[in-house]
């Protein structure tokens, strides 16, 4: 009796470890520069819309300050995130900003979309419950909310990655679906342009 | 039974029904205090729809008790909540905690339905002002945003963000966000669960606070052994009740206990035998008996301030038994028994009587009913003390039952040490002197009629309160306006009018922000127009909509079906079917509805503070049905009328006072009542010369003043010759025993008691001293010894 219970704990043990195994491999596949730029590619199928929705442009992602987004083409518009606040921008004019004073969620937007633009899958655990599977040197996840608010408007978030994160695909509850692949990654001090540095 | 002990017996019964009464009350538990603080401010009789908003702006938050357990990173302030909470989570017939973690989402047909008229302010004044293009950049940047899953809509029902924006401003009212089937709110690193408790018993039962308190302690210690860097705040009307009730208990079990021991000593003193206290003490029990049964019939519950101040009774109960005690010492002379020695004091014992009620019903002349009450209940245990002295002490005190100790002589003697009034030379310097420093005194006296005189909650949940009004940024509780109309159309439009207002305000942050009904239900005008504004300027033919659709590349097909949906979402929204929602939660307690004839509601106000009272005043003036409520001020200014008030009522009652004792002294009335008013120059010479600003309170103990001090007068003016100290004997056990009585009192932390304690502890010793000084017949002995100087 006692044996069986032992070998039942040490079973539940290792279901345990065998689940929480890939985030920590992919953690370690995972390069964390200081400054992480590229491009993205934005593609949304939105329902009732024939045509997707497609846009590009370049992204920062910069360690301890903050995220940069640019969308370049069709529709040119500058977003940045800190952990203070959250900034949207035509050229220099602001057209939206929220702080973290004010807004407490905007700690958490950030925290959220900086770990999935740097593949910080730890961070990432806190807020949504983590599948995953790693080949060799590339992975791919899928992201379920544990907050039952985002979960009513996100059905799941889908990473696929290497050193560096390849794609995210968004599937929201009305249908509608996001995907962005990322490419022309650089990293180190030489990948933020002068004007992207002067925007932080 | 003897007929001449009838009185004795009848008394003996009442006393006895009493003692039934009392021990009834006890048994049953009805005798718990009450520790309600509102209980003692005075309630709103001129209108009633005033008094319904105040009424409903307690009664939402009394029952409320808010925890906040914070620590710097979330997983630790999760588990400190969770320790915290589980020692509470069993106590469900205490408090039960409400996970409203998803409640200000709004509902989602609601939504659905009404969608389009749900904007914000400076959308609705941008889609007058702003071109079209204004709008297609505006949707197309939120097309292309990453950020497009989060939003409260899909981007088709709401691609101008009207809506998003709306419900970001709504959000913004509260910092409480859900997390983790937790509410948070974040400082900095700094994380907090929120946990908001609803009590199931009431806030200001005493044996409700003596459960829940050490609990709450338990609780927080669970917290500080999960997080130990940690911090828990909390903010309830029960903290506050619970902090006051220990208090006032503390207090009269201090005055009570010590005013016993100093009087039972004092009479030791006087007459070296244990049954002289056995009969003072029982006039005095008789006394807070009789006050304590009788007030819980006139008000159903007695206060716990009340008991406090009832405490310093007992230093004026004892007055009347003594009096006859003293008086017996020198009636053994005179031969006279017990009834005839009463007969003979009948008449001082009731004019001094009659002339403390008179002063303490004078603080029931204001519309303070914690004053009342404490009045009602000390003139009640006054009339209950006199009343055992008038029917027992003559057939308890035989002849021969007293007799005087030795420290009696040396106090009688100290009589000789008092100067005259007839030393003119003297006089004149003492009188100078006494006018010098009783103006500079005066001068410095300044007046505060501040409401934290009612209450003073100790230091620790002021520094909890704060920080959580930083942390939360709660609607102010005490300031609103009051908004009324014919019609709820009307009460809404008259809402948005006054907001208009007050949204300059906000943009100068001069204010915090503002909640009403109308920012979740708009006035049907104003719903009318909004209506219009889009149909004009976002779903015309060539209008936003329709070109955002090529800039896309989407069909007209998309811009019929999308104008369609956005069409059906603008449907009428009334104030009803909101409150039928679960949304409506944050709102409920502002909207009044009907009453009296016409409809009201509250606009509330975040980030009130001292400096911008004036600007929030000023907004109101001139607006139709729009009232600005300020519940401290308005306290305030009653504490100051009535102190104004009673200053004259003092000036009549010395009119009063002077007729009544005229009727017995004559032409020497004036010698019973210029101590009293020389001793309250002198107080409040005293007051201003240390610092203290003249309140309501002070005001009211120059009144009881004049009551205790014509006591002594009359004492004294029976037995003004010198040979025959008994008066003076009679004071000076008094004036020790109020001593006692009220200055224990002015160590109260209630400010207001401690205010009355003092005046009548400096008075009480002014007048008592002073007292002799009218003492006019001293000059003709001859052959006593000389006065010395004063």
């Amino acid at each position: 009796m006692k044996i069986g219970l032992l070998i039942c704990a040490l079973t539940l043990t290792a279901v345990a470890l065998v689940a929480a195994a890939p985030v920590a491999r992919i953690q370690s596949i995972l390069a964390k520069p200081e400054v992480l730029c590229g491009r993205f590619d934005q593609t949304k199928r939105l329902v009732g819309l024939k045509r997707p929705v497609t846009s590009n442009g370049r992204f920062c992602v910069l360690a301890d300050k903050g995220v940069l987004w640019r969308s370049l083409q069709p529709f040119s518009t500058t977003l940045r995130l800190t952990r203070d606040q959250i900034v949207q921008m035509q050229g220099q004019r602001v057209t939206q900003r929220l702080d973290a004073r004010r807004e407490p969620a905007v700690q958490m937007i950030h925290d959220v979309f900086f770990a999935l633009l740097a593949g910080d899958l730890g961070q990432l655990e806190k807020f949504f419950v983590v599948e995953g599977d790693v080949h060799e040197k590339s992975w791919s996840v899928t992201l379920k909310a544990r907050e039952p608010g985002l979960a009513q408007a996100i059905s799941g978030i889908a990473l696929e990655g290497g050193v560096f994160v390849k794609s995210i695909a968004i599937d929201e509850t009305n249908g509608d679906r996001t995907k962005i692949v990322f490419s022309a990654i650089q990293t180190g001090a030489g990948a933020i342009t002068a004007e992207e540095a002067a925007l932080f | 039974m003897n007929r001449r002990n009838l009185l004795a017996w009848v008394w003996g019964v009442i006393v006895c029904l009493l003692l039934a009464h009392s021990a009834y009350l006890l048994m049953s538990d009805r005798l718990a205090p009450d520790t309600d603080i509102l209980a003692l401010l005075p309630v709103q009789e001129r209108d009633p729809v005033l008094q319904k908003a105040v009424t409903h702006i307690v009664a939402s938050t009394r029952q409320r008790l808010v925890v906040l357990v914070g620590a710097d990173d979330w997983e630790q302030t999760r588990r400190a909540a969770n320790a915290y909470h589980a020692v509470l989570a069993p106590h469900t017939e205490l408090l039960r905690l409400d996970d409203r973690a998803n409640s200000w989402q709004a509902d989602e047909s609601l939504v659905g339905r009404h969608r389009l008229i749900l904007m914000t302010g400076s959308d609705e004044r941008a889609l007058k002002r702003q071109p079209e293009s204004y709008w297609i950049n505006f949707a197309l940047s939120n097309l292309y945003s990453p950020f497009a899953g989060g939003k409260l809509a899909p981007w088709q029902d709401d691609p101008f963000g009207l809506f998003a924006a709306w419900m970001q401003a709504r959000a913004g009212e509260t910092r409480i966000r859900p997390r983790d089937g937790r509410l948070f709110v974040s400082e900095g690193r700094r994380q907090y669960v929120v946990m908001l408790f609803t009590l199931g018993v009431s806030a200001f039962s005493m044996s409700a606070q003596k459960t829940l308190m050490p609990l709450l302690e338990e609780a927080q210690q669970a917290a500080r052994m999960a997080a130990p860097q940690g911090e828990v705040l909390k903010e309830g009307v029960i903290l506050h009740a619970a902090a006051a009730g220990a208090q006032a208990q503390w207090e009269v079990s201090i005055i009570g206990a010590g005013s016993i021991l100093g009087i039972a000593a004092l009479i030791w003193l006087t007459f070296h035998s244990l049954k002289p206290i056995a009969w003072i003490m029982l006039s005095i029990g008789v006394g807070c008996l009789g006050a304590l049964s009788l007030c819980w019939i006139l008000f159903e519950r007695i206060h716990l301030l009340t008991l406090v101040f009832g405490a310093s009774l007992i230093g004026g109960a004892q007055d009347y038994g003594s009096y006859f005690l003293c008086n017996r010492l020198t009636a053994e002379g005179q031969k006279l028994d017990s009834r005839q020695l009463l007969r003979r004091l009948l008449p001082a014992l009731t004019l001094a009587l009659v002339t403390t009620v008179v002063g303490y019903l004078a603080l029931a002349l204001t519309p303070f009913p914690g004053l009342q009450q404490m009045a009602v209940f000390s003139a009640l245990g006054l009339i209950f003390a006199w009343l055992s002295v008038i029917c027992w002490f003559p057939a308890l005190v035989r002849n021969g039952a007293v007799t005087s100790a030795p420290a009696v002589k040396w106090f009688e003697g100290s009589l000789w040490r008092w100067q005259s009034l007839r030393c003119r030379r003297r006089l004149l310097w003492a009188g100078s002197l006494f006018i010098v420093a009783a103006v500079f005194g005066l001068s410095r006296l300044d007046v505060q009629d501040d409401i934290r005189l009612l209450q003073s909650p100790p230091r620790h949940l002021i520094a909890d309160q704060l920080q959580m009004s930083r942390l939360l940024a709660a609607p102010a509780p005490a300031q609103f306006y009051l908004v009324r109309g014919p019609t709820v159309e009307d009460l809404l439009q008259r809402e948005e009018a006054l907001k208009r207002r007050l949204d300059p305000l906000v943009e100068k942050q001069i204010i915090g922000g503002y909640h009403s009904m109308s920012d979740w239900v708009p006035s049907f005008q104003t719903q009318a127009a909004r209506r219009s504004l889009i149909e004009k300027k976002l779903l015309d033919e060539d209008g936003a909509l329709a070109t955002l659709a090529r800039r896309i590349g989407a069909g007209s097909q998309w811009v019929d079906s999308t104008r369609d949906r956005l069409r059906a979402s603008g449907l009428a929204l009334t104030p009803d079917e909101f409150l039928s929602t679960a949304a409506s939660e944050s709102v409920r307690h502002l909207w009044l509805g009907e009453v009296a004839g016409g409809h009201a509601s509250i606009v509330a106000l975040r980030g009130v503070s001292e400096a911008n009272l004036l600007f929030l005043r000023r907004a109101a003036s001139g607006l139709e049905g729009v009232q600005w409520v300020d519940t401290v001020e308005e306290i305030s200014s009653v504490l100051g009328r009535y102190r104004r008030y009673m200053g004259w009522v003092i000036v009549l009652s010395y009119f009063a006072v002077y007729i009544l004792l005229y009727s017995r002294y004559g032409g020497s009335a004036w010698r019973v009542l210029a101590p009293i008013a020389l001793a309250s120059a002198a107080t409040l010479a005293v007051l201003g010369i240390t610092g203290q600003s003249l309140q309501l309170f002070h005001v009211l103990a120059l009144m009881l003043l004049l009551g205790v001090g014509v006591d002594y007068g009359i004492f004294f003016k029976d037995h003004p010759r010198r040979s025959d100290p008994v008066g003076w004997l009679s004071v000076g056990l008094s004036a020790l025993s109020t001593l006692f009585s009220f200055g224990l009192l002015s160590l109260s932390k209630t400010p207001a008691l401690q205010a009355f304690g003092l005046t009548m502890l400096i008075g009480t010793v002014a007048v008592c001293l002073i007292v002799p000084c009218f003492d006019y017949e001293t000059q003709q002995k001859v052959g006593e010894p000389a006065p010395l100087a004063l």
